[in-house]
């Protein structure tokens, strides 16, 4: 308002303009906690020269408010709580009964208390999802349903019947639109066990996979996002889950040259480990001139069983202490050390 | 409270590792702090004891300290000892090491080892500071005593770091040279087995550059000492030397222990550049290369007893201490199949004795580390931990 008039004037006529509107502004707030009630009608100099006249520590207000108490002392302990908070808003201290603290507390001191809390006020709140919230929202929701089929009593039954399982999400929103971007999303979950596949295949279709799968619970979730319908990406979905499978139980010529640095798991046979055994083996026969034990004799012989179990432990398990207890009784198994106890 | 003890008390002598008359008893040394205040001198303590030769250290031995004499030192341990041990024997003039349950176990299986068979690898794994090294040393006194050749190689991680000169092996191009670390690792190995490097002689005849030889039929000490004069060939001197005793080992009269600190050095990684700033593997260096052929399982009459050690390793979190998270696939690979040693912090027994040595010796000044208090304390400060009591004992 003045401001613009203030960019004609010359600069001490600017500055006399800015700070008269500067003026009213803080005026206001020195009434104290008379502030947003309402306002005397007192021209800018009466207030200030009222102002300067009261100018002294703990100014006491001219008009104070007698505060009504908050609502939360008048609320039963089993009042309806939908009712309080039936959609979602902000924190009103007023209207919470519970002594919540937040915030950063100062030395020595607790966290702020509720009234006036902005952190409080600024995070989102689930106020009106508890419980008896949700359970109302389901009396209403279930005329819209059907019943579920009594036949399904039990997760086993879901699994064994409805192995793949779909995720979509609706989102409502109030707003002149009714579509959402992330409606489309879809998500596949699967356990590989409930599929058909054999050593190699399960192996292959890990490894297509990557991330997708999760080896403590056995379940590949596929999520597909990239077409703009939600049927598209169904669609899309149930043809990955079909491609993969099928190319899984195929072998590639190239799958011939797997390496050890590709297997998922350790293996015994053809390793360095089976090799140096045999060698010790056959040296320490050598030594005793026993010369006619077979490699396969020794290779089905107890001890090296044994020897191969704990090493296969010690690889796939990683180190414990059992496994290292195990590895060394076999190994002085192996090599024949007689300890005198 | 008396106590009858059997056998004599006498003053302890600070002198150089004097064995004493001691009763050796098996009891709880609170009691003897009791027994200190009512005989009018100071008994030598239940925690050392003085069966001075390792190959008669039994179970009830276990806990306590039997000293080395200190001109057995020199010649037994002219390197490989750990520093703060060292200072320790300047400090208090005199050797006392514990006689643990690992390095009993590790007696027991060498004295019943077949010296027909190949020899067997043991690696002694262990967190960090809890007496691999010690447990190492405890071993290659014992060999020492008995008579057996000693291969002690200190710490292998000083021969893949820290060297100035890498020279082009003579013998092979492929491979680099360590002149210096060679000729010191020589210069040591001559002064723990003289006697044995006179017995044994070469098989072969071996080529020193275009002008010096070494016949069939000489002293190993002959090549010890081309190795020394020429530090240019010292690396070669020490692979003929590994390769002789591989040989010999299993018909001569000798016994062959090879004690490597810090075995995986050999299969990890270097910090050694070469002049075209490529990293050298260690399979490039002619010292890891004979060793690693040394640690193989292909010769016999003898054992070949390893460490594991993170403090040293390279490229090696500071956690890590089991064995193949230090050998690597590689190096688990070569060694398998060994006897894995753990080697834990101390027993509540094991603590004891440690402490009381360190109070008898005058070590803990500090007033309070003498009550039961201040012990608890500090047990609980190391965590039981060798290494971590050392270092707490020291300003005390």
């Amino acid at each position: 308002m003045a401001l613009v008039g203030g960019a004609v004037l010359g600069a001490a006529g600017h500055w006399a303009v800015l700070s008269r509107s500067c003026g009213k502004a803080v005026a206001a707030p020195l009434f104290g906690a008379a502030a947003y009630s309402s306002v005397p009608a007192v021209s800018n100099r009466d207030g200030q020269q009222r102002e300067a006249s009261t100018r002294r520590r703990g100014r006491t207000p001219q008009f104070v408010r007698q505060h009504l108490p908050p609502r939360t002392e008048k609320m039963a302990v089993d009042q309806d709580w939908t009712s309080v908070y039936p959609t979602a808003a902000v924190f009103k201290p007023a209207s919470v009964p519970l002594p919540v603290r937040m915030g950063y507390p100062v030395k020595r001191g607790v966290p702020p208390p509720k009234e006036g809390n902005l952190e409080l006020m600024k995070i989102p709140n689930f106020l009106h999802l508890t419980p008896p919230a949700i359970k109302k929202h389901c009396a209403a929701l279930k005329d819209f349903c059907t019943e579920w089929p009594s036949a399904l009593d039990s997760d086993e039954k879901c699994e064994q019947h409805f192995p793949i399982e779909i995720e979509t999400v609706d989102y409502v929103s109030s707003g002149t639109s009714i579509r959402n971007p992330k409606a489309r999303v879809v998500t596949l979950r699967v356990k590989l066990s409930n599929l058909n596949l054999d050593d190699h295949a399960k192996k292959k279709l890990i490894k297509l996979v990557g991330e997708r799968y999760c080896k403590d619970t056995d379940i590949l979730t596929i999520t597909t996002d990239r077409c703009p319908l939600r049927r598209q990406n169904y669609d899309y979905g149930i043809h990955l889950l079909t491609v993969l499978y099928h190319e899984s139980w195929k072998t590639e010529m190239w799958e011939g040259e797997k390496t050890e640095e590709d297997m998922e798991e350790y293996i015994w046979e053809n390793s360095r480990s089976q090799k140096n055994a045999l060698d010790t083996l056959l040296r320490i026969k050598a030594s005793e001139n026993v010369s006619d034990v077979t490699k396969e004799e020794l290779l089905a012989s107890e001890v090296v069983k044994d020897y191969r179990n704990s090493v296969i432990a010690l690889k796939n398990e990683g180190e414990t202490e059992k496994n290292m207890s195990l590895y060394k009784e076999s190994v002085k198994k192996l090599l024949n050390m007689q300890v005198l106890p | 409270m008396l106590r009858s003890l059997k056998g004599l008390l006498c003053r302890p002598l600070k002198d150089r590792g004097f064995a004493l008359h001691t009763a050796a008893k098996d009891r709880v040394s609170s009691l003897l702090t009791q027994d200190v205040q009512t005989a009018p001198e100071r008994p030598r303590a239940v925690f050392y004891t003085n069966e001075n030769d390792p190959a008669n250290h039994a179970e009830q031995h276990e806990g306590r300290l039997y000293s080395i004499p200190l001109d057995e030192l020199k010649t037994v341990f002219p390197h490989g000892l750990p520093y703060r041990f060292q200072q320790q024997i300047k400090t208090f003039n005199e050797a006392c090491v514990m006689v643990r349950k690992p390095a009993l176990e590790l007696f027991t299986y060498l004295r019943n080892t077949n010296f027909a068979h190949p020899a067997v690898r043991y690696v002694i794994y262990g967190e960090r500071g809890t007496g691999k090294t010690m447990t190492l040393c405890h071993l290659v006194h014992y060999c020492a005593r008995q008579g057996w050749l000693v291969l002690h190689v200190p710490d292998a991680h000083l021969w893949v770091k820290n060297c100035r000169e890498l020279l082009q092996s003579s013998y092979n191009k492929e491979r680099l040279d360590q002149p210096l670390q060679a000729s010191s690792w020589l210069k040591n190995f001559k002064t723990s087995n003289e006697r044995f490097l006179k017995e044994i002689k070469t098989q072969k005849q071996y080529m020193w550059g275009r002008r010096d030889r070494t016949e069939a039929g000489r002293p190993l000490a002959e090549v010890v000492e081309q190795g020394l004069a020429r530090v240019r060939n010292a690396s070669d001197a020490v692979g003929v030397v590994l390769k002789e005793l591989k040989q010999q080992s299993r018909l001569g009269p000798f016994r062959l222990l090879v004690a490597v600190d810090g075995v995986n050095a050999l299969w990890g990684r270097t910090t050694l550049k070469k002049e075209d700033k490529s990293p050298v593997a260690p399979e490039e260096l002619t010292l890891v290369h004979n060793l690693r052929k040394m640690l193989m399982n292909d010769w016999s009459g003898g054992a070949a007893v390893t460490t594991l050690s993170q403090t040293g390793a390279l490229f090696k979190p500071s956690s890590a201490y089991l064995p193949q998270e230090l050998l690597g696939k590689e190096g688990f690979d070569a060694l398998d199949p060994f006897v894995p040693i753990p080697v834990p912090n101390y027993s509540p027994r094991e603590f004891e004795s440690c402490y009381q040595y360190y109070l008898q010796r005058k070590w803990l000044q500090h007033e309070k580390a003498h009550t039961e208090a201040g012990k608890e304390e500090l047990r609980f400060l190391s965590g039981s931990n060798p290494r971590q009591l050392d270092r707490l004992a020291g300003p005390l």
